[in-house]
């Protein structure tokens, strides 16, 4: 058979093209579930670290499956605000159907451009509210999860993750669990500029909202200080002008009838 | 038939290595070696690679018309790595690895010893000895990963596999973690391998 | 002031070459004179200029979850990035194909000063590194690839032409003998690579 006549040159072609794409089209729909569980159950591990439902350590050593079992046992709600810092949506926590904010690029770039927004808040047990922050490291993306006691001031826990930070420098935000722990008790001075500082000598002053820069990690530390600013900036109205200690008081009105302040 | 077998397994992983000594297929690897967990996963990530594709092309050798040829030994990798990629994505372990490679992996497409072993070997060759001769480049180019993975996670974090090796008064070298030190690395493999076969010098 | 920054960032902090060691292969065996690698820097940052908004345009209307929107609310649910790398190597293949065809029957003297790198470039994995760098960081509008492109284009020309100059003058230096020939450029790449770290600093 000649195999360089055009005819046969683009049936060839064709068939290949056609093979490959149902056998990719057919793995990627199989698989698809399981990679986004995976995706789902790793931001559900980032916000639990953060909120300290479990040790990190445990929290990465357990299943997709028990994560979610997990998040649903301890998330009372989750919502959405806007930039005026109020409710603008309902997310899921059902366990069969966790609604998730995950992508958090787009919710930055609104959030510097004034746009609208939906930033999520999750509010797990012990009324301790946890929320993403973003920005640039440097190398690619820096994020993680604050959480925040009910008194609306004092942080609870944190969690901090990266693309692409150089691993012994820029990774210790993720792979140094003093890095994160230190966040814990600190404060956000919300209405301030800056809310939060993280930069060098930053805990010398004894300020309570402030935390030390990584060492040998100065754009890393620089860029989670951006992101850590610009996004407590986006849930000042939320947190720092009581809406949400007015939210609070009102669930648990709701909940508990019968309270004696009443 | 036996020993050319074994010479097609043996010359690329040492007197051919792709690496030191045909310079092939360093783009997407060396980026990867600052941890020996994400060195191991893209070497046999990539040895899977060259190895099924060899196979795959070696097959399909008598009927690729030959002005497309590129075009479908490009298709036939670039299926080979996103299966890789979705596997990797879907595992429980390794979704976290696969993460930490990022672009690294799709990057195993255009690695130079994929192509190149099918153009020279799997088009001229059975079906075995080219899965072989796919393999056997697969693991030569993996062993220098592996062997530059190893010094930079010992001497730039002190650990091996994540664990700590070097006693905790070990102050980490920090410029061995950056890109530049697995250049220079790869620069002094080279010379230990040509000071030992000297047949491989350059003049 | 987004541009500027990104510009400068992908030119000399992110640079192709010293940073995420792209187009390695190309870049150590086309680097032994300083005009040959002219050429070859060149042909990459037009092959980028041309491909990474292509695959920018076709990464957010048609492959990415959700990006067929536009056809139909039926189709919002849509994810097609399985597909990705398979897209972007053939739009790239196909592109260089098609650049060569056209410069070799209109621009003849171009081509062959440019012609003999262009087959070359379809398996360069920066090009291909530029279009997985554009997904990953999901750019918004078409003008951040774009800069994104003749930014890392311009810093992969720029590693090619100093390098190549170097080894011209390494030519004439007594370097021990197992050293020779790769083994000292591999050094020379390192020690390049350390000057670039300090750009890192560097924040507009």
């Amino acid at each position: 058979m000649n195999t360089n006549s055009n005819v046969y040159t683009v049936i060839y072609t064709a068939v290949i093209v056609v093979i490959v794409a149902a056998l990719l089209a057919f793995v990627s729909s199989k698989l698809g579930p399981a990679q986004d569980a995976n995706a789902k159950a790793e931001t559900l591990r980032q916000m639990m670290a953060a909120a300290r439902v479990k040790p990190t350590e445990d929290l990465y050593a357990a299943k997709n499956a028990e994560v979610l079992q997990l998040y649903a046992d301890n998330i009372q709600e989750a919502y959405t605000i806007g930039l005026d810092g109020q409710k603008n949506g309902e997310l899921s926590v059902s366990k069969d159907k966790i609604d998730l904010v995950s992508k958090l690029k787009p919710q930055h770039k609104a959030i510097l451009a004034e746009g609208e927004v939906t930033l999520p808040v999750y509010v797990f047990k012990g009324n301790i509210s946890v929320i993403p922050i973003y920005g640039a490291g440097l190398w690619g993306p820096v994020w993680g999860y604050i959480a925040i006691q009910p008194d609306c001031h004092t942080i609870a826990g944190a969690f901090f993750d990266h693309e692409s930070e150089t691993p012994g420098l820029g990774a210790k935000i993720k792979d140094e669990p003093w890095f994160r722990e230190k966040f814990i008790g600190k404060t956000v001075e919300w209405g301030d500029t800056p809310a939060f500082r993280l930069e060098k000598n930053a805990e010398a002053g004894g300020a309570t909202n402030a935390v030390d820069a990584i060492t040998g990690a100065t754009m890393t530390s620089k860029g989670l200080n951006e992101a850590l600013n610009v996004w407590f900036k986006a849930y000042e109205k939320h947190f720092g002008t009581g809406a949400l200690l007015h939210m609070l008081e009102e669930h648990a009105v709701e909940t508990t009838p019968n309270a004696e302040e009443e | 038939m036996a020993q050319n077998l074994k010479e097609t397994i043996l010359n690329p992983i040492l007197k051919g290595n792709p690496i030191t000594v045909l310079v092939l297929g360093i783009c997407s690897a060396l980026a990867v070696t600052v941890q020996l967990k994400g060195a191991l996963v893209m070497a046999l990530s990539v040895i899977v690679v060259t190895g099924v594709s060899s196979l795959i092309c070696s097959l399909l050798r008598n009927t690729i018309p030959n002005r497309v040829r590129i075009i479908v030994q490009l298709v036939v990798v670039a299926m080979m790595v996103i299966l890789v990629d979705q596997i990797l994505k879907a595992g429980e372990g390794t979704y976290a690895i696969d993460k930490q490679l990022s672009v690294y992996i799709g990057l195993i497409i255009t690695n130079c010893i994929v192509m190149g072993r099918i153009e020279a070997f799997a088009l001229g060759n059975k079906p075995i000895p080219s899965l072989l001769d796919g393999l056997a480049n697969g693991v030569g180019y993996g062993l220098i990963l592996v062997i530059v993975a190893f010094f930079r996670e010992l001497l730039g974090s002190g650990t091996l596999f994540g664990l700590q090796v070097l006693p905790s008064g070990y102050i980490p070298n920090n410029l061995v973690i950056l890109p530049p030190f697995a250049l220079i690395l790869l620069g002094c493999i080279i010379w230990v391998h040509r000071a030992i076969d000297k047949d491989l010098q350059e003049n | 002031m987004e541009y500027i920054s990104l510009f400068v960032k992908s030119i000399f902090v992110d640079n192709m070459i010293f940073a995420y060691f792209l187009g390695m292969c190309s870049y150590l065996a086309v680097s032994k004179n300083v005009k040959t690698a002219n050429g070859l820097g060149l042909a990459v940052i037009f092959v980028l200029l041309c491909t990474l908004p292509i695959n920018w345009v076709l990464n957010t209307f048609v492959l990415q979850p959700g990006a067929l929107k536009w056809l139909g609310p039926q189709f919002a649910e849509v994810d097609l990035s399985f597909l990705s790398f398979i897209v972007f190597i053939a739009v790239i293949a196909a592109f260089v194909q098609l650049v060569e065809m056209i410069v070799e029957k209109f621009l003849p003297s171009l081509y062959s000063s440019l012609g003999i790198y262009l087959p070359l470039i379809a398996v360069n994995c920066a090009i291909l590194g530029g279009s997985l760098f554009m997904q990953q960081r999901d750019f918004t509008g078409i003008g951040e690839p774009l800069v994104y492109a003749l930014g890392s284009g311009i810093g992969w020309y720029l590693a090619i032409v100093a390098l190549a100059a170097i080894r011209e003058k390494l030519g004439y230096s007594n370097v021990p003998k197992p050293l020779k020939g790769i083994g000292i450029t591999f050094i020379t790449v390192g020690l390049m690579g350390m000057a670039f770290m300090t750009f890192m600093g560097i924040q507009l």
